[in-house]
């Protein structure tokens, strides 16, 4: 990755600075929850940085649709024939994890009175509508978990006839592998997992995973309080799948972690705090995270490891006993909307598959590797897919990982 | 007689409800449940109930965790006890006037949320905090001292938690010790040490052991403290617990693991108070 030298640019300046706040809010509400409710780690993990996620393959991250590009023939395509919406939506979103203007638009344009939630955590949210009666018409839910709730039937079928907006989406993401065809869900936004250093402390180039085991930064390392984002790393590593069910494989994995966790400071819930406030030199880290470290912390610096890293992304979906189907589908329209989708990257500071949303979205995102890596970049990544049961061979070996055994 | 008796029984009902509603069947729901599996989804399985949790329990995968829940939880006993027992002396002996302002400002800390000050203590302790902030200009130290995410920081900050869960029993039992006890010992040419380790804490060894099961049973069932304040170096049984209900989503075996650390601490408590009212009390 290149660095972060960036030139001045007032308009963008503040632009990042209100996307941080709206981050750091989003983050701090859903983790002061958890840790109210007790310190909860995956919930954590899930309400900032989106948790586990499968994608298929990332967008080309750099140039605008030309006249090739598969892209919408218009960025906003209104479905045809006009739908009539019910009068009402309930949307259930992360805090702040929306542009500003998003709601107030789409109330305007279709005369719906939207009720807009936001839940502190994913596990939160996944317990809720669990209940098949939650109330809620549309929420957000990671990718890797779409596949699970079309099977427990908590989330219905699109209408598609009402989203012409899906051909603003890059063109994979339009038939991803957790969800062929987009029935059940629309992407939202994306992000990457790699590590991060305070290039102030450490003044080496570090490109490798292998960073994370260097015995030189004992007691300055963290690692993210995920399992599967954890063993992932060490899977990298090893050369294996991030995805593998052996046994064997994963025994390795463990066995490098238990290497590993002598040097470690802490199994972090909250990288961005540690890393701002320079407890740690070097953590995992989830790229869209790193972009509020800057902020504090401009000698941080977000890495792609060169054995590749992770990356995911959260759709929107229409959730199972939804009372406002049609106003809840318009609603998933608008978001793919381009201007509207930039909105909302150029406030969150995420990044999302609209491909036509790109030539609205500020250049200081853009140009961001940490916010925006290249298609190179990209191609180093790979993704987390659900693995149903197997999962618990991951959560047991982490729980013996963490158990200090 | 009988009449009288079953009176008095009436009032034991409230308590009586209160244990059964909120002790005795929340233990067996989680006793039942961790009988169960688990399903892919987070959910508990109860079709085949059986004991498979219970041997993944008694793996010796989860002995040093066991072992640092315990050793937290001695530390922070005996520091409680030892921080504790001279404030409560000081404040039952010298308090005068002022005694039930000085336990008013014992229990002033519980008005505010204990994350919030168990947040307050990362930002004491971190690198960059507070304490290695005041280390580094006087000069003391080189560099910042790792405080957090430590066995230190860990018991530090329960220890501050549950103090005063100690104060408040051991304020009680020295409170009520006749001080003329003291004075009779001293009459009888006994040293001021000599009295307070033959008559004073003797005559208070109640209190002290009810301050010790009041800093124990909650340290051992802590995962706040370890969470936010400790590291990677620095799990328990708690955490792992809290870990298996809400990442895992391994309901059953964190019940299983929960009913042994409730088993183990009631065995425990009871076995102590035997031995302590034996040898101790008489």
């Amino acid at each position: 990755m290149s660095d972060h030298d960036r030139v001045p640019d007032p308009a963008g300046t503040l632009a990042r600075r209100l996307a941080e706040e709206r981050l750091t809010r989003r983050c701090f509400l859903g983790r002061m929850a958890v840790a109210g409710a007790g310190g909860a780690m995956m919930p954590l993990l899930a309400a900032c940085g989106g948790g586990a996620t499968a994608s298929p393959v990332a967008a080309p991250a750099t140039g605008t649709p030309g006249p090739g590009t598969p892209a919408a023939p218009s960025p906003s395509a209104e479905p045809t024939p006009a739908p009539t919406p019910e009068g009402e939506l309930y949307v259930y979103n992360y805090t702040a994890y929306i542009g500003e203007e998003t709601i107030p638009s789409f109330e305007q344009k279709y005369g719906v009175k939207v009720t807009y939630d936001p839940f502190d955590t994913y596990e939160t949210m996944t317990a809720k509508i669990a209940t098949k009666n939650s109330g809620y018409d549309v929420t957000f839910a990671t990718s890797v978990d779409i596949p699970g709730f079309v099977a427990r039937g908590l989330i219905q079928p699109l209408d598609l006839s009402l989203i012409p907006n899906v051909a603003n989406l890059a063109p994979e993401w339009q038939d991803p592998a957790y969800d062929p065809g987009n029935r059940y869900s629309m992407p939202y936004m994306w992000w990457t997992t790699g590590f991060a250093y305070d290039t102030a402390r450490i003044t080496e180039d570090l490109t490798s995973w292998a960073a994370l085991w260097d015995a030189r930064w004992k007691g300055k390392i963290a690692m993210l309080d995920d399992y599967r984002e954890t063993f992932a790393v060490a899977l990298i590593r090893l050369g294996y799948s991030v995805n593998t069910r052996s046994d064997a494989e994963l025994d390795e994995a463990l066995a490098l972690l238990q290497q590993q966790a002598p040097l470690l400071r802490l199994y972090a819930a909250d990288e961005i705090a540690i890393l701002s406030n320079g407890d740690v030199w070097l953590s995992h880290a989830w790229g869209s995270d790193v972009y509020q470290v800057v902020a504090e912390r401009p000698t941080v610096k977000y890495v792609l490891p060169q054995e590749g890293g992770i990356r995911g992304s959260d759709t929107m979906v229409l959730l199972a006993g939804a009372k406002h189907p049609v106003a809840a589908t318009l609603f998933i329209n608008h978001m793919l909307d381009a201007q509207v989708s930039a909105a909302n990257t150029n406030y969150i500071g995420y990044m999302g598959p609209n491909l036509a949303a790109r030539e609205f979205i500020d250049p200081a995102i853009l140009d961001d590797p940490t916010l925006n890596p290249d298609k190179a970049a990209l191609d180093r990544l790979q993704e987390l897919q659900d693995l149903g049961l197997d999962l618990e061979k991951y959560q047991k070996r982490f729980l013996k990982l963490k158990a200090g055994a | 007689m009988i009449r009288d008796r079953r009176r008095d029984a009436v009032f034991l009902l409230p308590g009586l409800a209160w244990l059964v509603v909120f002790f005795a069947v929340p233990l067996a729901i989680i006793f039942v449940v961790s009988l169960g599996t688990r399903d892919q989804f987070g959910g508990v399985i109860l079709d085949h109930l059986g004991l498979q949790n219970y041997h993944r329990a008694l793996e010796p995968d989860f002995v040093p965790t066991v072992a640092n829940s315990l050793r937290y939880a001695t530390l922070t006993t005996v520091f409680s006890i030892a921080i504790a027992y001279p404030i409560a002396y000081w404040i039952s002996r010298y308090g005068g006037r002022r005694k039930n302002l000085l336990l008013i400002l014992v229990m002033l800390p519980f008005w505010t949320s204990w994350v919030i000050r168990t947040y307050a203590w990362m930002i004491i302790l971190r690198d960059n905090g507070v304490v290695n902030g005041i280390l580094g200009a006087l000069g003391l130290t080189d560099g910042p001292i790792q405080l957090l995410n430590t066995d230190f920081s860990v018991v530090l900050g329960m220890t501050y938690g549950f103090l005063p869960f100690a104060i408040l029993p051991l304020y009680v039992s020295i409170d009520r010790l006749d001080p003329s006890l003291v004075a009779a010992a001293r009459d009888l040419y006994a040293s001021g040490r000599a009295a307070f380790w033959h008559v004073t804490l003797p005559l208070t060894m109640p209190g002290v052991i009810a301050a010790a099961l009041l800093t124990f049973i909650p340290a051992i069932g802590d995962f706040v403290t370890p969470d936010l304040l400790g590291g990677a170096q620095t799990t328990t049984i708690a955490k792992v617990i809290q870990t298996l209900f809400l990442s895992s989503k391994d309901w059953a075996f964190g019940s299983a693991l929960a009913f042994l650390l409730i088993v183990a601490t009631i065995v425990g408590t009871v076995g102590t108070l035997r031995i302590l009212r034996r040898e101790v009390i008489g």
